[in-house]
Formats: structure tokens, sequence, C-alpha cells
């Protein structure tokens, strides 16, 4: 392997991620200059159980009708986020557990979990050119970032062997994008998982106290009865 | 600001019309003179709007601003969309991005860095705000069904809320808007009722109901200190429905409550939430919460009033910096508690037209309840059925947010409610039941519009209807 392959998967990345974990840390500052209200209501649920149930959100495509309606759409959610978790793994993988990939039935699942979130970025790519919906509201960043990913994903697809004796751009493709990715995502939408479980959270609790979320007759759910309402 | 398609709607481009704001100037309202009522002026409302937006924002708020990825997964909840899937700027992300790309451009510093590239966007001044009120008034009800949708958990019947307080700051607001919140800070209630007409209607009502039962023990007492319930209501009761104080003093009274009236703070409805002006807000629920405390009533109970509810038992606490300090609630569930504990009986044999439940967004989606009304009229009509969808999923009576009271949005606002009048019709329903008052409007424009065969109807009146009476009471009631 070249030195700057080596580079590339080591000083290179880590570089990359210490630059993101900076620039995330000074938007978590930035979220928390905001200030909050205290709710001075008597609660009539609970307010965990409303942030943990609305933290669950992403696990629980019945619970909202948006994604009960349309299952093929949640369908296409998750294997896609399944492809940008394996794909992450995989630069991780490479350098520092490298046997891993010496067993071929991984990498053959790998690739196979990645192509399909490859697969997924296309249809989404053309949903949001073809949907006068999707059209209308999308910025160049949401058009970026989708082709970024798909291109990133066909990168892994090939590089995800790891035989740089058989050739090293497979490898460079990879881990180039993926460093340039570390540098982009704190500034486009990707890093919308930053954001997730604030408006989760928040809208949890705040349901929650209301007794709003979770939805009665959910498990677990503790309310008061009618008229327990003691301030 | 770069100028995106007018909506096909043509509402974004409805003229803002300012003269009952130049009137209330002229006339010197107390509200206007002493600042709490903010009137129109041409000048620099861009740098005003911006300073507010930057201010005001909260952590909840901002963090909606930001988590949008823009799946479009939410235009699917809005019955505006729905009625109208050919315009994309009906959708609830459309709406959302008007405002959020302004913060993109002035407070996130990410936006700051390549505008274009994240479709960040600012206001070149009045017309621009004028657009927008627009928007978050004439094409959103702010019922949060698009909220409940959102996978991020990006709530923007909020962020509209929030948009139109920014806009009603600078008096770039809806005339209806102006008239309505001018008349709760002027007379304490949004219908401006005076005392003398609130007070004539509750001794009329008193007296038809001791005709009904054919006691003088019935009362609707005012200001009675030291009662179980304060009952307030919505000004709507006063002026054109008054039969629902009777039913809800005829089941206080078969019940044996310990009730009373205000005299002030009577209003429970609160145009705060629909204007976004969180002051009005406060004012108007402080008057509820100040007459509680001032009479010693143990327990607020609200009319039947979707955004009256919310607002008082909800936003108003906080609004107005006042901790709950007592029991505050719908009085649905004070008639189902009187069902559980036997202090009221009926027969729904007296209700036996099929009935339907329309369920407030602000009670359902905003509030806690959506079993409680349920409970009752399955206690007291014969054939309750449920529309779809229903509880938290049900659509708005398009009524919402304050939109009964702009004339020049209710074009749309009909067109739209095709999505209500397929629900209702679908129920094969002839009473449509709802515990909201401005729903019973948004409703009935509805049911006119499309030529339904409904009739609304509210939980108390069902309630009343079924009421037996004690047997002497029912006696005299057959004599006379
Ligand atoms: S569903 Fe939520 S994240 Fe998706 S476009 Fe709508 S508001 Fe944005
Ligand atoms: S709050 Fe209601 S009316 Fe407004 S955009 Fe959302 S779904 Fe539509
Ligand atoms: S009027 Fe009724 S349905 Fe319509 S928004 Fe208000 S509470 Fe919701």
């Amino acid at each position: 392997m070249s030195d700057f392959l080596k580079i590339l998967e080591n000083e290179v990345q880590l570089a990359a991620l210490a630059f993101l974990a900076l620039v995330y840390t000074v938007r978590l500052g930035w979220i928390f200059r905001f200030k909050t209200r205290r709710d001075r209501t008597a609660a009539v649920g609970n307010e965990r159980a409303g942030a943990g149930y609305s933290l669950m959100n992403v696990a629980m495509p019945w619970a909202m009708e948006s994604t009960r309606k349309r299952p093929g759409f949640y369908a296409q959610f998750v294997v896609f986020h399944i492809g940008v978790a394996a794909a992450i793994a995989g630069t991780l993988i490479i350098p520092y557990a490298p046997g891993l990939f010496e067993i071929r039935p991984v990498v053959i699942l790998f690739q196979a979990v990645v192509a399909a979130a490859f697969v997924v970025g296309l249809v989404r790519l053309v949903r949001r050119l073809t949907n006068p919906v999707l059209r209308r509201i999308s910025s160049p960043d949401d058009y970026f970032s989708l082709v970024l990913l798909i291109v990133w994903f066909a990168a892994a697809v090939a590089a995800l062997p790891n035989r740089p004796e058989k050739g090293e751009w497979p490898l460079i493709g990879y881990f180039g994008l993926t460093a340039f990715f570390l540098i982009y995502v704190p500034f486009s939408k990707i890093c919308h998982y930053l954001y997730y479980p604030f408006t989760r959270f928040y809208l949890g609790r705040s349901l929650g106290h209301r007794g709003a979320l979770p939805p009665k007759g959910t498990k677990g759910r503790k309310t008061r009865r009618a008229g327990e309402d003691a301030a | 600001m770069k100028r995106e398609k007018p909506s096909s709607s043509g509402v974004v481009d409805s003229p803002l019309d300012a003269r009952t704001q130049v009137k209330a100037r002229e006339d010197g309202l107390p509200s206007v003179a002493e600042g709490r009522l903010r009137t129109y002026e041409p000048g620099d409302n861009r740098g005003r709007f911006l300073d507010l937006l930057a201010k005001r924002i909260s952590r909840p708020l901002a963090v909606s601003m930001t988590a949008c990825v823009h799946c479009g997964l939410c235009a699917e909840s809005c019955h505006y969309f729905l009625a109208r899937p050919d315009d994309p700027t009906m959708t609830p992300v459309w709406k959302a991005d008007q405002i959020r790309k302004i913060f993109k451009r002035h407070v996130d510093w990410t936006g700051r860095i390549a505008p274009w590239w994240v479709k960040a966007g600012s206001v070149d001044g009045d017309e621009d705000l004028n657009r927008l009120k627009n928007i978050v008034f004439g094409t959103c009800s702010a019922c949060r069904r698009c909220t409940y949708n959102c996978p991020m958990g990006v709530d923007t019947g909020l962020l509209v809320r929030f948009t139109r307080g920014l806009l009603t700051e600078l008096g770039i607001v809806p005339e209806g808007v102006f008239n309505v919140s001018r008349d709760q800070w002027e007379t304490g209630n949004q219908m401006a009722v005076t005392e003398e007409d609130y007070l004539e209607t509750l001794v009329w009502m008193r007296d038809e109901l001791r005709t009904e039962l054919g006691t003088d023990d019935v009362d609707i007492p005012v200001d009675k200190p030291d009662c179980d319930v304060l009952y307030t209501i919505n000004p709507r009761e006063i002026k054109f429905d008054p039969r629902s104080i009777a039913h809800a003093a005829k089941i206080f009274h078969l019940a044996g409550e310990s009730w009373t009236m205000p005299k002030w703070g009577w209003d429970q409805t609160n145009f705060g939430l629909f204007s976004g002006d969180d002051r009005l807000g406060a004012y108007v629920a402080r008057n509820v919460y100040e007459a509680a405390e001032r009479l010693r009533a143990k327990k607020i109970v609200i009319s039947e009033c979707g955004h009256g509810y919310r607002s008082t038992r909800w936003e108003g606490y906080t609004w107005a910096g006042y901790d709950q300090t007592r029991p505050t609630e719908s009085v649905v569930v004070t008639v189902k508690r009187y069902l559980e504990e036997g202090r009221i009986s009926v027969d729904p044999s007296r209700n036996t037209e099929p009935v339907t439940f329309h369920d407030s967004c602000n009670i359902a989606r905003s509030g806690d309840l959506v079993e409680e009304p349920r409970e009752v009229l399955q206690r007291v009509c014969a054939d309750f059925r449920e529309m779809f969808p229903n509880r938290r999923e049900n659509f708005c009576c398009t009524g919402g947010g304050g939109l009964l009271s702009m004339a020049e949005y209710r074009p749309l606002r009909l067109e739209v409610g095709k999505i209500k009048a397929d629900q209702l019709r679908a129920t094969g329903a002839r009473l449509v039941c709802t515990m909201c008052h401005n729903c019973v409007d948004g409703l009935n424009d509805v049911i006119k519009h499309y030529k339904l065969a409904l009739r609304v109807v509210q939980v108390l009146e069902l309630v009343s209807n079924a009421l037996v009476l004690p047997a002497s009471g029912e006696r005299t009631k057959q004599s006379s």
C-alpha cells in the first residue's frame, strides 16, 4: 500500500473527523444559546414517556400516518440509512480491523447493503427531480448531498474488498470522498441527525406533558384519570 | 428576496388593509396608545422583523428551523395540499420554508456562508412581509397535523404561529386579526360583549331554565365566592348560542354542583393563540386565573372550545408566567365525571339520530382530550359512529387558526374544506358533534358550501337532551 493511501486512510480521516467534531461542538453551543421556556402547567401525562416515544419514532413506522400509508418510503429510508452505517463502518474496518474484510461473506454482505442503498439513492434522486413538490422545495445542497452519497456508495462497493494490491484507486476514491464528506456534512442537510434528538425531544416532552404522547392505549403509558388533574 | 411563483390560489397577493388600524390610532384606543396593540407604520419594518426574529426564537423553534430535510413527507398530511395537489405552495414544508429561509440567512451562521446553496433568503420590505402574512395567516390553520406526520419532529404549526407573532408586532396582519385582537384588549373578550349584555343573557338563560325545569331553585350564579367550579365561556355563547350556557347550567344544577361564573375574566377564548401574540395571550389567560383567585374557586372549568381549552388549560399559564395552582379542565371532563359518579342520569334513546364526532385539533393534537368526549357520547347517544381519520389524525374543520375572522381567505378555506366535507359525508351521520364553538362555525360553513345533510351539535346539547330529570322535576315539567 502506498504511503499516500496510508495517510489518507489514517491521518487525513482523523483530521477530517476532528474538524467535524469541532464544528459540531460549535453548532451544539449555538443551539444551546437559544432559550427554552418552563412549562408552568400541571402535567396530565409524562414528559419522559412522551420524549422517549417521540425519539423512538424513527423505529415506529406505524406511529405516523405519513409512514403508515407509505411503507415503501419507510423501507427505502431504512435501507438508505443502513447503507450509510455500513459505508461508515467500512472506513473504520479497513484501516483498524482489516481482518474482517478478509472474510468473503462479510465483504459480500457489506457490498450488498451499500449497493441497495445506492439503488435507493438513485430512486430518491429521480423522485427529487420529478416530483413537483420536491423540486419546488429542494436547494442545491439537497441535490448535491444526495448525489454525493450516491457516488460515495458506489465508491464503497468498489473499495470494500480492500485489495490495494489490485489497484489503489477504489480505496483512494472511497477515503477521499469520506474525508470530503466529514468536512462538508456539518454545513449540509446531512447533519440532520444532530438535530433529530432535539426536535423529537422537545416535541415529545411537550406533548408528553399534556398526555398527547404516547397515544392513549400505548403500553406503559401512565396518566391521571379524568378529574385527577390536581395542580 | 427572490420571488417564487405566486400560489395559484391568489391568496399571497392579498393586500394589507390597515384602515381599522389607522382608525384605532386616531381614536386613541388605550391598547394602541399604551403600545399593547401594535399598529402598522410604513418604515423600517424589515429591520424590526429581523430583530424580533433573532430575539424571540426559542430552542425548540430554532431546531425546527434547522432540522427539515425536505423529504416532503408532510405534504399529504395537510388539507390544503390534499385539496390542491398541484400546488406545492400548499405543502407545510413550503410554507415553513418561507420563514426558514429568512432564519437561515440572518440567524443561522451556516446559512450565511453560502446562502444560495441552502436556499436562504431575506425580505426586501413591507411587500415581502405582506406576502409572508398571507402565507402564514391565509394558507395554514396552524392545526399541527403536519407536525404529527414529520419524521424529524419539525413543528410547522408552531413555526407558523411564531411567524404570525412577529408580523403582529408590526401590524402586518389581516384586518380581522387586528379587529378581534383590539376587541379582546379593549373589552377583555373577543366579541366586545358588554358587561350589561353578558349579565342580561345569563339572567335570560336562567329564566328559560326555570321555566323548563319548573323550579326557581335553578340559578346561574355570578361572582359567588368559594364555589367548587368557576365556569368560563366563549363570547360566541353570549352572542349567538346562549342555549349552550343553559345546557351547562342545567347539568350543573342536576349534578348539585357548587358553581359560579365570574363577572370579569369569563372569556376563556384567546386570540393571542391565533395572532401569535403572547402578550395578549397572557393578558386574557391571566384574567381567568385571577377571577378564580379572587372568587377562591377550587377549579376552573372551560366550556366547549378548542382553542379556548388549549389556551386556558395549557399555553396560558406559561404565557402569563403564572404557575398553575388549581385544576383547570374542560366541561366535557366534568360531565364525564358526573356520569361516572352517577350525579346525573341519561337516557341515550333521546338522541337517536346517528352522530359522529369531530376532534378539534387544539384539543386532540395540542391538548390531552381524545377518549373523554367519546366516553360521554357513547353514554348519551344511541348511534355513535367514528369519522375517519379521527382523534389526533382528524382533519381541521378549516376554521382553525382564527381563519373564520379573515374574510379575504374565505374562498381558499372553503375550497380546501373539501377534505372535511368528504370525511363528514362518508360517516352517513346526521349530526356532527364537536366540543369547540369555533369548529361549529367552521363545520357549518363546510356543510353549507358542500350541501351536506348534517347538523352541528355540541356535547353539552346532546347530554342535556339525554338528561333524565329527577321524578318531581319531570312531573313539574310535564304539567307546565
Ligand atoms: S416531513 Fe418534516 S422533514 Fe420532511 S419536508 Fe416536511 S417538515 Fe421537512
Ligand atoms: S399546521 Fe395544518 S394547515 Fe398548517 S401546514 Fe400543517 S397541516 Fe397544513
Ligand atoms: S376550529 Fe376546531 S378543528 Fe378547526 S382548528 Fe380550531 S380546534 Fe381545530
